[in-house]
């Protein structure tokens, strides 16, 4: 029996739940019911009193989470699957959980799960989740103890201890394990990449830029507060103005959606900027989101490590960003881009698709005419876009057969990508060479941490033309229709709330609240294998290979094991005292006060003989607490305590002298 | 008293204050001992039998005298010599000519109340036909079981066992007896009294039965009733633990013992009209029950009874 009539199966129902919790969100719907199926059975089970389950149909209900499983995910491997696996099953397990050690096993199987959530996510609010979760575990581990080891008696006895002595005794086991969890932390030898690290892309659903963009892609992204990437400067930041992240470029245009080129995505640059006299130097703090991007400014001058600088100045990784990720860069944004423009890129760049937005190319075709010089005809088109009622806009309407006809001439309202579409578009049947720039434009600078944010609302899409002599030169029809889109990002060139929590302070607040989860990332995320290798350089001791890593820690062990056993052989669980022995020690101590020692081996009547000697004016009320001690501590039938208790109480050693 | 109509109570009183005044009785023909008087009633109510240990002439045999005329019981005295045998004491098979059978003519033993005077003057065979009947209530002779009468109270005596002619009592032997206690020198005021007052035996024989063999089984049934609460049990188990300590003595007290406490304990809680034991009833039993059962450690100087003493100081309780 787990608990006789002391309900602890609530309590392991509880640890389960908790432990489960942030995987179900993770779940598919399928896997998810049938992980709560059971749990909720338990609970109706333990109020309605049902009978435990049959055999034939817990393995049935077993077969069915399985098969739902390999349903879901095609395959049991992969941490998603494996994960899901352990909930389902600990789940199931509560259909037949009546004992003791069972409970145990589901309780210890629900740290372990609590530990998997660390796989998916290592924001700061988890940490505090896992905590919550391990304190419920303990006091449950509690109940089952003290219910095992009171189960040959029947019912454990009437134990004074309250839901708060539980919560602090679980809170001071776990403090008394966090030295040991600190020096895990800093010296248990780290790898350079997870064990985990396979990205599981068809599942996770990150937003972030994607390797196409076609109308509305960017708008999504708006909605998305979710930081995307953390900025530390050496210098002073650059002008918001000047805030261009480049991203993925896309050359090929297929009348509605831009992708990338062959060329641009594998042909490595030719000629890298060097640090010339402008250049700025930077560090990235990227969240994952699972692609492959690397964001700098314009011109990126170094290249992290496994990372390719295509011709085009992307920054491609050799592999997706999975996890926190820094790197260092520089860059000038005095570089030219491509002096001269080899022919196969010409005319990649001024392919339009044949018959598509005819009424586009009619226009273009008569401005043309009127202004033959490029910038002259470049400005004619901004100043078109900034003089005519054009609007950026959320709420653009969707487009149908040629978006770039429709946008220009009759919708007029739209969001980046609806601009720097069009835009190109108009360029390249100019002949003028242009290609389609993804990235984040602006952030939000943190005073207090000294760092530019940008999140993935930051998302931006501009336009670049080639010119003769200056080359590739970033023009943003954006800042044509909306100036404040650039000076103050894309929340503040809305105006409207996106939703009913969007309000300016409300959003400050959050920007500013931001360097928690940046100094988490620093300290806690980041710290790897090179920080380790790192950990005892300012005590002199040179780089900590694993192997020494592994000796320290077990030196810190041992010291922390030494001065902790002690300690916890001291600690006593949610305790009980005899109310009555409390009162008598207390009757003792003002004895005790008036002279009078009483050994421990005397009885209450013997002890009250003796002190009636010696304090002959107290005969009375002491023989009267002795006999009433006495009777309540050996009587069949006691007399109250608060006989006892009035008794001590009114007994003051001062009145002895009157 | 003898209306049916009495109550249980009625009759538990009355017969709780007739236990009170055989037991002041004794007190007035064995003067200042009243403590030894106690602890004999303690063993009569607990289903025991008493040793009491001392020198000639201090009033034993007085004693048992007295106890056995009070509570008023068929009463038998043994003086045990060198020369007595066990059928001396059991009795005797004798052939009937006429009958032409053998007849079983009952000894001593066949009594409510025994004395048995000076028993380690006798040969441990002899020793032995009175403990066997002690702790089985029954003796077997030749193939007969002949069952001993109930109450059945023993109370000897015994010479120190230093003195010459003395078979000193085995170990397993002195288990028997519940509680003993050596009398010892009267104190001058009860000694002047002593001899000042009448003569005791005279005093003996003018001794009424104050109790029925009836109102003893009563008594003792009483006794059992008596509470016990698991504070208390804890202290008596402190107690029997520390015996088992190799450092006071050779070897502890058995569980049979500690059961016997406990019965005498309550037998004490009774004769001080409480209906539940406290720590001092088994303080006050534990040195009687334990001096004849626990030999000290070779290397202490002290008697039995102050190694029993100190051990009392060491237990707390709880």
């Amino acid at each position: 029996m787990i608990d006789p009539g002391r309900k602890t199966v609530y309590w392991v129902i509880a640890t389960l739940s908790l432990a489960m919790l942030p995987q179900l969100v993770r779940m598919p719907p399928l896997v998810a019911a049938i992980a709560v199926l059971p749990l909720a059975w338990r609970v109706t089970a333990e109020r309605k009193e049902w009978p435990a389950l049959p055999a034939l149909l817990r393995h049935a209900m077993t077969a069915v989470g399985l098969l739902s499983l390999f349903f879901s995910y095609g395959d049991l491997s992969g941490r998603r699957a494996a994960v899901s696996l352990l909930a389902v099953m600990l789940s199931l397990k509560m259909m037949e959980c009546y004992r003791v050690r069972d409970a145990r096993l589901v309780v210890c199987f629900s740290l372990f799960l609590c530990a998997t959530q660390f796989l998916f996510a290592q924001g700061i609010v988890m940490p505090f989740y896992g905590v919550t979760s391990v304190i419920v575990a303990l006091v449950t581990l509690t109940r089952l103890h003290r219910n095992e080891a009171w189960s040959h008696e029947g019912e454990p006895p009437a134990i004074k201890s309250s839901l708060f002595s539980e919560l602090g005794f679980s809170l001071r086991l776990l403090a008394l394990a966090v030295p040991a969890g600190l020096a895990f932390f800093l010296l248990f030898p780290r790898l350079s990449s997870p064990l985990w690290g396979i990205p599981e892309t068809t599942l996770d659903s990150k937003t972030g830029l994607s390797d196409s963009m076609s109308p509305g892609s960017i708008q999504q992204l708006f909605m998305d507060d979710s930081p995307a990437f953390r900025v530390e400067f050496e210098g002073p930041a650059p002008r918001p103005d000047e805030r261009y992240w480049r991203g993925p470029v896309f050359w090929q245009f297929d009348g509605k959606t831009w992708r990338q080129s062959f060329y641009s995505r594998n042909i490595v640059a030719t000629s890298r900027p060097d640090a010339g006299q402008s250049a700025s130097r930077y560090s990235v703090q990227m969240e994952p989101n699972e692609r492959n991007w690397l964001f700098a400014l314009d011109y990126p001058v170094t290249v992290p490590r496994d990372t390719r600088l295509t011709l085009d100045y992307q920054l491609i990784r050799r592999d997706p960003v999975i996890q926190l990720m820094q790197y260092s860069m520089t860059s000038n944004p005095d570089f030219i881009d491509a002096p001269d423009l080899p022919e196969t890129l010409r005319y990649q760049a001024l392919k339009v698709p044949e018959k598509s937005s005819p009424r586009t190319r009619e226009l273009v075709e008569r401005w043309r005419r009127e202004t033959p010089d490029d910038r002259a005809f470049i400005q004619r088109v901004l100043s078109h876009f900034n003089e005519q009622p054009f609007h950026y806009s959320l709420e653009a309407p969707l487009l149908g057969r040629h978006p770039v006809d429709e946008f220009l001439f009759e919708t007029r309202m739209g969001f980046c990508e609806h601009y720097a579409s069009t835009f190109a578009v108009m360029m390249r049947l100019a002949d003028i060479p242009s290609r389609i720039v993804t990235g984040y434009q602006g952030g939000w600078y943190n005073p207090l941490g000294n760092y530019l944010l940008v999140r993935q609302s930051d998302a931006h899409a501009w336009t670049e033309v080639w010119l003769p002599a200056s080359g590739w030169t970033r023009v943003d029809p954006t800042a044509a229709v909306s100036p404040l889109r650039i000076q103050q990002g894309s929340l503040g060139a809305m105006g409207a709330p996106r939703h009913f929590l969007d309000y300016s302070w409300l959003r400050q607040a959050r920007n500013s609240v931001d360097i928690i989860q940046q100094r988490w990332n620093d300290w806690v995320i980041e710290y790897g294998a090179g920080s380790q290798a790192r950990l005892f350089e300012p005590l002199g001791l040179g780089e900590m290979t694993p192997a020494r890593l592994v000796v320290v820690l077990f030196i810190a062990m041992g010291i922390f094991s030494a001065i902790l056993f002690p300690l916890v052989l001291r600690i006593k669980g949610p305790g009980y005292k005899d109310p009555v022995q409390q009162i008598w020690q207390k009757f003792l101590k003002r004895l005790q006060s008036m002279g009078f020692t009483a050994l421990p081996s005397s009885g209450a009547l013997e002890l009250a003989d003796a002190a009636s000697l010696q304090i002959p004016s107290e005969t009375d009320s002491i023989q009267r607490i002795a006999d009433l001690y006495t009777r309540c501590r050996y009587s069949p039938d006691p007399p109250p305590l608060n006989d006892l208790k009035h008794a001590v109480g009114e007994f003051r050693p001062n009145k002895k002298a009157g | 008293m003898n209306s049916s109509v009495v109550s249980t109570q009625e009759r538990t009183e009355g017969r709780h204050s007739r236990l009170l005044a055989a037991q002041e009785a004794v007190n007035n023909i064995l003067l200042g001992k009243d403590h030894q008087v106690r602890l004999a009633f303690c063993c009569l109510l607990a289903r025991g039998h008493l040793l009491i240990e001392d020198v000639p002439g201090v009033g034993k045999t007085t004693l048992a005298h007295a106890m056995a005329r009070t509570i008023g019981s068929d009463y038998q005295r043994i003086q045990f010599t060198s020369d007595l045998l066990p059928a001396d004491i059991l009795g005797v098979s004798i052939f009937k000519r006429e009958k032409d059978t053998f007849e079983f003519h009952p000894g001593p033993i066949f009594s409510q109340v025994i004395l048995a005077d000076e028993v380690n003057r006798a040969t441990p065979k002899t020793q032995s036909a009175l403990l066997e009947g002690m702790a089985e209530g029954q003796v077997t002779i030749e193939n007969d079981t002949h069952v001993l009468p109930s109450p059945f109270f023993v109370m000897a005596t015994q010479n120190p066992v230093d003195l010459v002619g003395t078979y000193p009592l085995p170990d397993s032997q002195l288990d028997r007896f519940l509680l003993s206690f050596s009398l010892g020198y009267p104190d001058p005021v009860a000694e002047r009294e002593l001899l000042t007052s009448e003569d005791r035996s005279r005093m003996l024989n003018r001794t009424e039965a104050l109790l029925t063999p009836g109102d003893i089984h009563g008594l003792q049934e009483d006794c059992e009733k008596i509470h016990a609460s698991e504070n208390l049990l804890d202290y008596i188990q402190a107690l029997l633990l520390e015996t088992r300590d190799e450092r006071w003595f050779e070897t502890g007290l058995s569980p049979r013992a500690g059961l016997a406490l406990l019965n005498a304990s309550r037998a004490h809680a009774f004769l001080e009209n409480r209906d539940f034991v406290t720590p001092e009833d088994v303080k006050t039993i534990f040195v009687g029950l334990a001096r004849h059962r626990l030999s000290p450690t070779s290397g202490f100087s002290q008697s039995p009874e102050e190694q029993i003493g100190e051990l009392l100081d060491q237990v707390p309780i709880p």
